[in-house]
């Protein structure tokens, strides 16, 4: 294989990073807060994608402009369900069994209610732009794959800034670092917990709606991605969320080099075997260890 | 004497006589003519109350949740599998299916228990997510296209019944002794805090080892029974992240950490689950998904803490006081060790 | 630790097994009176079907599409009288029973012993998908209840000796070998060159192994007239191809010959176009003119060539009465092969009960192995069992022309348009 050939699987590695680490923000955001793992993760992304489909049919906005609007509506309906079911599960430092047997039973809600409004049926988003590609050189790239990339990459920007700059990021990151020292400085965490989950919703929405322009769907959407999910922020750190991007492009470039070396159909595989290793050498995950070394300096 | 060792604790009530009423009543099932879906229903429940009882001695008991014990599960129904088209007896195919199991399970638990909280349960997922890749990829057991069984003999649906009622048996007793056991306290030490644990002497990773050798055993057994009598199997079937998370569920369903938890909610996810989809086939998914919603908002300790509550409830007004100080609710069920 | 007797709170217990035993009988309730209600009387008022096909799940669609041939076969049945059963002196219609078996093989066994074992049912249709077909096909000879699968084409199904399964669907290893047989035709006819290079690029599934295992027969069959340069196989539900294409663009064949799901059809075929790839010639196994590919690909779906069960441009009376028919009830055009075979496997069955004269299974059974459907919407108009209980029915091969158009490019009597060897960049 000649060296444009692996550039572009580089090019293509990197795009992919992009979309697995807009699926994953979601997830990333509600477990730092919340301590909760989103089982219902996959049911959300199937909604944003059929929220984009449904917008991209009946009105003449764009799918990908679509997949914008949905964050804040998404964010509503994440508020919503918080309200009405999640408060109810008390808190804890760790994942409860309860809270993971709701959001499961919530997934399985979800995709009821896709087939009773969708059907079984396939559906894809096709747009003039899906085929486009963007020629620099030897290498080829798709344009859709490169704005999904764009607006993930602006997604963990505006979720850094966020983070960051604003009080109620910090109280994010306060709930994330020590929930009880939060607590102690004042910071409401049940209306954080509410926040943080339609926060988290509003990226897993906004991600399925990207992910709606790339694939087709069916209510069943988004078990093999959540799946992945969960090896990309383990990781990066499991409340690390700049880790994500890094979770991201680690899964991303392994998966599409690794068929150099192992046939097409166990490409899958190395991802979950990555997933064991790194749990075991790295156990705070990549994020763990950069921070290991920030604090010996 | 601390609560947990009285025999009059959770696990302790259950008198021998309601079980082994229990254990009469199916052994006479086959005999009493029923029609033969309610005795494969029975059957398939039963296999179901094994893998349960087996995952609830190292989730409930030990703490230890793994999210990937259909690995397990699959190990024993395909070892089972060939040793059975290899020649073997059943029972002996079985008790190797177990075998491979316990061996796969020392594999896995050396790595993983290492890891505490979610990270344990995450790696069971990718473990389990990996061994069913590359079941699909395997040629010497089908690989995509399933492992079939060749069946000798007359298929008899009592036969595989009392097989399913001994594994679950076995699974019940060994649940029983181990819950009594100084072993079972060891283990529920290990789940309240581990380290604390390690202090008083107890020795953490060779426990857990040991819980999971017997949980994979039982499980494995339970697998290669579900292979004899369903005649093929397919790593999607078998090893597929939906079987790790209903095994998972059904111990919640139930109550985890008691002893009749676990064979309440594989009742429950059985039947219960067979039953909606048949007679609501648009909404069947949303009927379950609101039950398991509805279970965790009002009664976290499953089917078993909703009986104790209704039970001091009632002693209460027997007793014609508070009874009981109503403590705080049951204690969450933590992911953690 | 000293024995202590406890006292009362054995009570919670019993209260939990009252409620558990008093829960799963109000739930099997139905049963019982079904079960009351069936044994009673000698000829029932309906001939009772068993339907055991995902709904729900990955094969959801395929499954759906498939109990809608079966229903419409059924209600045109039923409007018609019903079918005659010489044993109770009348004619009785059809009455269907659904299981949705949600993709899971583990759930498609169970209902399809439960509709064996309790439903009083003359026979079962079903098995999307030939993971839940081999599943299901083990019931059929346990419980001696004829079982029929429109969706299960693997042959390794109808040679284990059994003896209560049918299906109407060729096996797949034909399809290769047809779909070669076709490209050696071009050959012949000067359209192709010779030794022309083939890359194979199939799905990780029995579906893949048999497509390629009919391909490479034919080629070994045949020396000399096609190589192939690239063999392998992709998990399915990909999220993406680019490594896997990157080979097979450096494999430089002219053939790509792909066997994959719609899901995986879509995300490779996508990638396939943005990466710049390009084949003279490009087929994904059966996959090709559907509807949703259309929709997904637009114009890159153009000139994919596809070996298929049925099609719904088939020069049969009967074939495009079953299209309006379908049109008419359901508001689109039917997907694919699904209701066809389906639609079939319906006719074929009400034609084995009025052969038969009788509701009694073996009767059917027997009246199936010799039945004989001259009117069939399958290719070659004529469906029959073969001795182990599959057809063997030709394949068509389509070709997708611009406008959303469909061309039958093999066999040569069913040419509807020349067949496009070089497809125009």
């Amino acid at each position: 294989m000649g060296l444009a050939d692996l550039l572009n699987l580089l090019a293509s590695a990197v795009l992919l990073a992009g979309i697995y680490t807009a699926m994953s923000i979601g997830m990333t955001v509600i477990y730092g807060v919340m301590k909760m793992v989103n089982l219902a993760h996959a049911g959300f992304m199937m909604l944003g994608a059929y929220f984009a489909y449904e917008v991209s049919q009946r009105t003449p906005i764009h799918p990908l402009l679509a997949a914008v609007l949905a964050a804040p509506l998404f964010f509503l309906l994440g508020v919503a369900v918080y309200w009405s079911m999640l408060r109810r599960v008390p808190v804890a430092d760790e994942p409860t069994l309860p809270s993971l047997l709701l959001l499961f039973g919530l997934w399985l809600v979800l995709q009821n209610i896709g087939y009773a409004i969708w059907g079984a049926d396939d559906r894809s988003i096709l747009t003039p732009l899906t085929m486009a590609t963007f020629r620099f050189g030897a290498i080829t790239i798709p344009i859709i794959r490169l704005i999904v990339f764009g607006i993930a990459l602006l997604s963990l920007v505006s979720l850094h800034v966020f983070l960051t700059r604003t009080w109620f990021g910090r109280a994010v990151r306060a709930l994330t670092q020590n929930r009880e020292a939060g607590q102690l400085a004042g910071i409401d965490t049940r209306r954080m917990a509410m926040l943080a989950f339609g926060l988290g919703i509003a990226f897993t929405g906004l991600a399925g709606a990207l992910l709606a322009t790339l694939y087709s769907f069916t209510p069943d959407f988004g078990g093999s991605f959540m799946l992945r999910a969960f090896v990309i922020i383990v990781l990066g750190g499991l409340e690390s969320f700049s880790g994500v991007a890094i979770g991201a492009i680690i899964v991303a470039l392994i998966e599409t080099f690794s068929i150099l070396v192992v046939p097409a159909s166990y490409q899958l595989a190395i991802s979950f075997i990555l997933l064991v290793v790194a749990l075991l050498v790295l156990p705070g995950g990549i994020e763990g260890l950069l921070q290991r070394r920030r604090l010996l300096q | 004497m601390n609560a947990i060792a009285s025999p009059c604790s959770a696990t302790n009530r259950l008198p021998a006589g309601v079980a082994a009423l229990t254990l009469m009543a199916l052994l006479l099932v086959p005999h009493v003519g029923l029609p033969g879906n309610v005795i494969r229903l029975l059957l398939v429940t039963l296999l179901w109350v094994a893998t349960s009882l087996a995952w609830n001695l190292l989730g409930g008991v030990a703490g230890q949740v793994s999210f990937g014990f259909a690995v397990f599960y699959g190990l024993g129904a395909y070892a089972a599998a060939f040793a059975i088209n290899g020649g073997i007896h059943p029972y002996v195919a079985f008790a190797v299916g177990g075998l491979v199991a316990t061996l796969g399970s020392i594999l896995i638990g050396i790595p993983t228990f290492r890891l505490r909280g979610p990270y344990f349960a995450i790696a069971t997922i990718g473990v389990n997510e990996a061994v069913r890749i590359v079941m699909s990829n395997l040629e010497i057991t089908g690989g995509a296209s399933g492992y079939r069984l060749l069946m000798t003999g007359r298929f008899s649906q009592g036969e595989h019944y009392y097989t399913a009622l001994g594994m679950a048996t076995l699974a019940f007793l060994a649940s029983w002794y181990v819950m009594r056991s100084p072993f079972g306290l060891a283990l529920r030490a290990i789940r309240e805090d581990q380290d604390a644990a390690a202090d008083l002497g107890v020795h953490p990773f060779r426990c857990k080892l040991t819980v999971h050798a017997l949980s994979a055993c039982l499980t494995g057994m339970a697998g290669g029974a579900f292979a004899r009598y369903v005649a093929y199997i397919h790593p999607d079937g078998v090893f597929s992240f939906a079987t790790s998370i209903s095994i998972l569920l059904m111990s919640v369903i139930g109550g985890l950490g008691t002893l009749p938890g676990p064979v309440i909610g594989a009742v429950v996810y059985s039947i219960v689950q067979e039953e909606m989809a048949v007679n609501f086939p648009q909404f069947h998914l949303l009927l379950y998904g609101a039950l398991l919603i509805l279970i965790v908002l009002f009664e976290p300790g499953g089917l078993v803490g909703l009986a104790k509550r209704i039970a001091r409830g009632v002693r209460g007004r027997l007793t014609g006081g508070p009874g009981e100080p109503t403590a705080a609710r049951v204690p969450l069920p933590k992911v953690e060790s | 630790m000293t024995k202590v007797r406890c006292r009362g709170p054995w009570a919670s217990v019993l209260r939990l097994l009252i409620f558990s035993v008093a829960l799963a009988l109000a739930l099997t309730g139905p049963w019982w009176t079904a079960m009351a209600a069936a044994q009673a009387g000698g000829c029932p008022d309906a001939i009772r079907v068993g339907l055991v096909f995902p709904m729900t799940g990955r094969e959801g669609r395929p499954g759906t599409y498939q109990v809608e041939g079966i229903k419409l076969a059924m209600e045109q049945i039923n409007a018609n009288g019903g079918v005659n059963v010489k044993a109770c002196g009348k004619r009785l219609p059809f009455k269907e029973i659904l299981y949705d078996d949600q993709s899971d093989q583990g759930r498609s066994v169970q209902l399809t012993e439960r509709t064996m074992s309790s439903d009083d049912v003359v026979a079962v249709i079903g098995g999307y998908s030939t993971v839940l077909g081999e599943a299901e096909s083990v019931v059929a000879d346990r419980y001696q209840v004829p079982w029929i699968t429109p969706g299960a084409a693997a042959s390794a199904i109808f040679t284990q000796g059994r003896q209560w399964v049918f299906g109407t669907l060729t096996p797949v290893d034909v399809l290769g070998y047809t779909t070669m047989k076709f490209l050696g035709s071009l050959v012949d006819q000067g359209k192709l060159e010779k030794g022309v290079k083939i890359a194979l690029v199939v799905e990780n599934t029995d579906h893949g192994k048999d497509y390629v295992e009919g391909v490479t027969r034919w080629i070994k069959e045949h020396p000399g007239s096609f190589t192939v340069t690239f063999n392998e196989s992709f998990q399915l539900g990909g999220t993406d191809f680019s490594g896997l294409l990157q080979r097979v663009k450096a494999a430089n064949a002219d053939i790509l010959l792909s066997d994959a799901h719609l899901q995986d059809y879509i995300t490779m075929h996508r990638q396939y176009t943005q990466m710049g790839l390009s084949h003279r010639m490009v087929s994904y196994g059966a996959r090709g003119p559907e509807e949703p590919a259309r929709k997904a690909l637009g114009r890159a779906a153009d000139y994919i060539f596809a070996g298929t069960w049925w099609e719904k441009g088939l020069p049969y009376k009967q074939v495009s009465a079953f299209v309006q028919a379908y049109k008419k009830k359901y508001d689109r055009d039917p997907d694919s092969f699904y209701p066809a075979t389906a639609y079939d496997s319906v006719r074929v069955l009400a034609a084995a009960v009025e052969a038969a004269g009788s509701l009694d299974r073996t009767a059917v059974r027997d009246a199936l192995r010799k039945g004989r459907l001259t009117d069939s919407l399958l290719p070659g108009q004529v469906l029959e069992f073969q001795k182990n209980g599959q057809v063997m029915a030709p394949f068509v091969i389509v070709q997708n022309k611009p406008g959303d158009k469909v061309d039958f490019v093999y066999p040569e009597d069913t040419k509807t348009g020349e067949v496009v060897t070089k497809i125009p960049r």
